[in-house]
């Protein structure tokens, strides 16, 4: 698990960060708002607001966390599911959570000051400035896919991406671990397939992705390898234009590219 | 004031210009082929104090060395815009210096670049503004762009110039609608000195760069990922690329360098190093038992590609050693003692004064979230220089407006804007950039006008923090005219709210690497 070491400090800390398994029984709760950042003694709070309740999406850490803040400015697309942990920065704790940052909206835009009721009752994984020597993380590469699924020569590699996202900063290592395999396994053949994803929020209402979003994250991920002089292997890109079917549950999932890398 | 200087009049830099080596003894120009041997240590004043420049591999015999010898056709050489006294860059006081001295002969003033479009009247001083007013050299780049291979990039983003004073983007021959259609920007010459850091091959390097995902420039001659720090535009990989780019851009030489010609320069970059070395305030910086971050032998021996943002390695480590220092000595000892602590001081507020981080493209983009609260060290954070260790291509409004500093427009006011201006557009299909909006107004599209994409419009590689005091002006358009000035911009940027005090002792620390 990602967050091993991050559990030095507290143990709530260490609650808030305990697997998924502890709290898959709860309710998914699926929303679009505006953030809200609220200082603390030390590292910020992201929050957001539905139906009249303060939920807690993640704190500032670093490149490291496997949850990256949101940006005020923009609205974000919230898939979580309530925890039973303490209140964190007043916010009820969504835990797993996956945010994607959305289109621009400038009324996003609530930067909350620090209140002694709401400083962390934990150490954080990182504090605003320097570090102690190591990332808040033990995973550099917050991203990277599952462990890849193998079949004899074959290997499958699953890219995930924020709603209507494509190739980020988050991807690079995700990247580099096809690209190390297949010139490792000299590749003779990779196969792409993209996929476009939808959620089902909580109100009942159901966001698709944008039209030809599988086929541009498929020919992005085979110009990036090109581009990475991965130029051996055939190429075989396709795409599903149809949206996946969404539940609410791990919808965020349904957003992927499937790389199958054959030797 | 007449009208085509923005800031002073040209009699008055000129004042200021004698003035300040009136202060610090003249300081010495490195003409091309003067065969001056380099020695293994050299020390330049400046109004700070001392510039130190190491030659790791001894004296160096300059006659017939290619850095130092007028390769090309214009009687420049490499050291000309990278000259020892400037801590390997070029100042605008040696610029102004070299007016005076030569009438605007010197081949520094070559039309090619050093004047702001090569079809204005030579030997006029209102040809060469942004070099005699900003140390601006003319970069030239094709549009659209080109891939390492030749091959077109379909840019993500229209361009069109709003505004050229220079003339430049608009000519017939040299602009945006010509045969070549060619952008020209302005810019400052780096420090070709401490390259092992901007070189690296260490924390952060992946064939991905790590902040886009998107393929890293490679080494033709290796294959192996680059940093891409060494251009303010991450334009070429290596030392030898932009040796033969420089070779033919900037020296006008009508071919190749030879194989010895480019050994010779990328060899000659790779064992010098450069720092200040004394303060006339704090006196010398690399005392035995100093701070352990001064002086160019601890960024020859210091480990590069390393991240620095932490209380393990730091950034520039000091020690502890000038925290607290007696005031029981000599008058001269009590006030050198002062500006010790208060360099001490400027480095906490450089590694551990928190302030709001916002809408800067590829530092709010990473993973930090937007805005995030963190200190100066975040973005400057590679061991020994404040580079940034990965590919380190970021918006913080230096260039792009509303940050980027323009001339106040008034009835009262007769300066006019020296730098160009364009409107981005970027299009239909892309996403608009995150914090800017699709449309975008830029002195200086920085990497976008080589990647082509909407997000890196405006993003420069920030450069490092060595001989700062050697070679004002600072930022890659040289829009702060000084350190003062620098910190000030930080300040109004991101709203800091930094004290009087702090932006001294900041200053002082920037002033002291």
């Amino acid at each position: 698990m990602v967050m091993r070491r991050a559990t030095r400090g507290s143990a709530l800390l260490a609650v808030w960060l305990v697997s998924v398994s502890v709290v898959g029984a709860q309710q998914p709760t699926n929303f679009v708002s505006c953030p809200i950042v609220r200082d603390t003694a030390s590292v910020p709070c992201w929050l957001a607001e539905y139906n009249g309740e303060l939920y807690f999406l993640t704190l500032q850490t670093d490149v490291s966390a496997p949850v990256n803040p949101p940006s005020l400015g923009h609205r974000v697309l919230v898939e979580g599911t309530v925890s039973t942990e303490p209140r964190i920065c007043g916010g009820v704790v969504l835990n797993p959570v996956h945010l994607s940052v959305l289109e621009r909206d400038a009324s996003c835009n609530t930067m909350l000051p620090a209140e002694e009721r709401y400083n962390l009752t934990f150490e954080p994984p990182r504090p605003p400035g320097p570090s102690k020597g190591r990332l808040a993380f033990d995973n550099a590469a917050p991203a990277a896919p599952p462990a890849p699924a193998a079949t004899g020569s074959t290997r499958e590699f699953v890219v995930s991406y924020p709603f209507d996202g494509l190739i980020g900063f988050t991807h690079a290592g995700a990247l580099t671990a096809i690209l190390n395999f297949a010139r490792t396994a000299s590749a003779r053949e990779i196969e792409i397939v993209g996929h476009r994803g939808a959620v089902r929020l909580s109100n009942g209402q159901t966001m698709v992705e944008e039209s030809n979003i599988g086929k541009k994250r498929a020919e992005q991920i085979a110009m990036l390898l090109q581009g990475a002089n991965l130029k051996g292997p055939s190429y075989k890109v396709s795409w599903r234009e149809e949206a996946a079917a969404a539940d609410g549950v791990d919808d965020h999932l349904s957003r992927r590219v499937v790389v199958t890398v054959r030797r | 004031m007449t009208r085509w200087f923005t800031g002073l009049t040209f009699a008055g830099w000129i004042a200021i210009s004698l003035a300040a080596s009136a202060q610090t003894g003249s300081r010495p120009w490195w003409a091309p082929g003067e065969a001056t041997p380099l020695a293994d240590f050299a020390t330049y004043q400046n109004d700070r104090g001392s510039v130190g420049v190491l030659n790791t591999s001894g004296r160096l015999d300059t006659k017939g060395h290619p850095f130092f010898e007028p390769i090309g056709t214009n009687g420049r050489a490499c050291v000309t815009c990278h000259q020892p006294a400037d801590g390997m860059s070029l100042s605008v006081r040696t610029v102004r210096e070299r007016w005076e001295a030569t009438a605007g002969k010197d081949p520094l003033f070559a039309s090619v670049d050093g004047m702001n479009c090569p079809h204005l009247p030579p030997g006029d001083p209102r040809s060469y503004t942004l070099l005699l007013e900003r140390g601006l050299i003319r970069v030239a780049l094709p549009w659209p762009p080109r891939n390492p291979d030749g091959t077109r990039i379909d840019p993500e983003f229209a361009v069109e110039v709003v505004r050229d004073p220079g003339g430049c983007n608009t000519h017939p021959t040299y602009g945006l609608e010509s045969a070549n259609p060619t952008i020209s920007v302005y810019r400052r010459p780096r420090p070709a000195a401490n390259t092992k850091y901007t070189t690296h091959q260490n924390f952060g390097v992946g064939p991905f760069i790590a902040k886009s995902g998107l393929p890293t420039a490679t080494d033709p001659d290796t294959g192996r990922p680059t940093s891409m720090n060494l251009m303010s535009d991450a334009r070429v990989p290596t030392l030898a690329v932009q040796a033969q780019d420089a070779a033919e851009q900037h020296l006008q030489l009508t071919g190749r360098l030879t194989a010895a010609q480019l050994a010779g320069i990328v060899q000659f970059e790779q064992q010098v190093y450069v720092a200040q070395v004394s303060s006339t305030a704090a006196g010398s910086l690399v005392e035995a038992d100093g701070p352990p971050a001064f002086g160019p032998r601890q960024l020859a021996s210091g480990d590069a590609g390393v991240l620095g943002n932490n209380t393990t390695r730091f950034v520039f480590p000091m020690g502890g050693k000038w925290n607290r220092l007696p005031r029981t000595g000599s008058e001269s000892e009590n006030a050198r003692n002062a500006a010790r602590e208060s360099i001490a001081r400027g480095h906490d507020v450089f590694m551990f004064r928190t302030f709001w981080i916002r809408d800067s493209m590829h530092l709010n983009t990473v993973g930090l979230g937007n805005p995030t609260k963190r200190t100066c060290a975040t973005c400057h954070g590679m061991h020994m220089t404040g580079l940034d260790t990965v590919n380190g291509w970021m918006d913080i409004g230096t260039t792009n407006l509303p940050w980027a500093s323009e001339v106040p427009l008034n009835p009262w006011n007769e300066a006019k804007p020296q730098m160009p201006l364009f409107r981005v557009t970027c299009k239909p299909d892309v996403k608009p950039h995150p914090y800017l909006g699709r449309v975008i107004y830029t002195q200086d599209p920085g990497r976008a006008l080589i990647s082509g994409r909407c997000n890196d419009v405006g993003t420069i590689v920030m450069q490092q923090f060595r001989g700062l005091s050697a070679r004002a002006p600072y930022f890659s358009n040289g829009s702060a005219a000084t350190l003062r000035e620098l910190v000030d911009f930080y300040d109004r940027r991101y709203n800091i709210g930094y004290s009087d005090q702090e932006k001294q002792d900041l200053v002082n620390f920037l002033g002291a690497l």
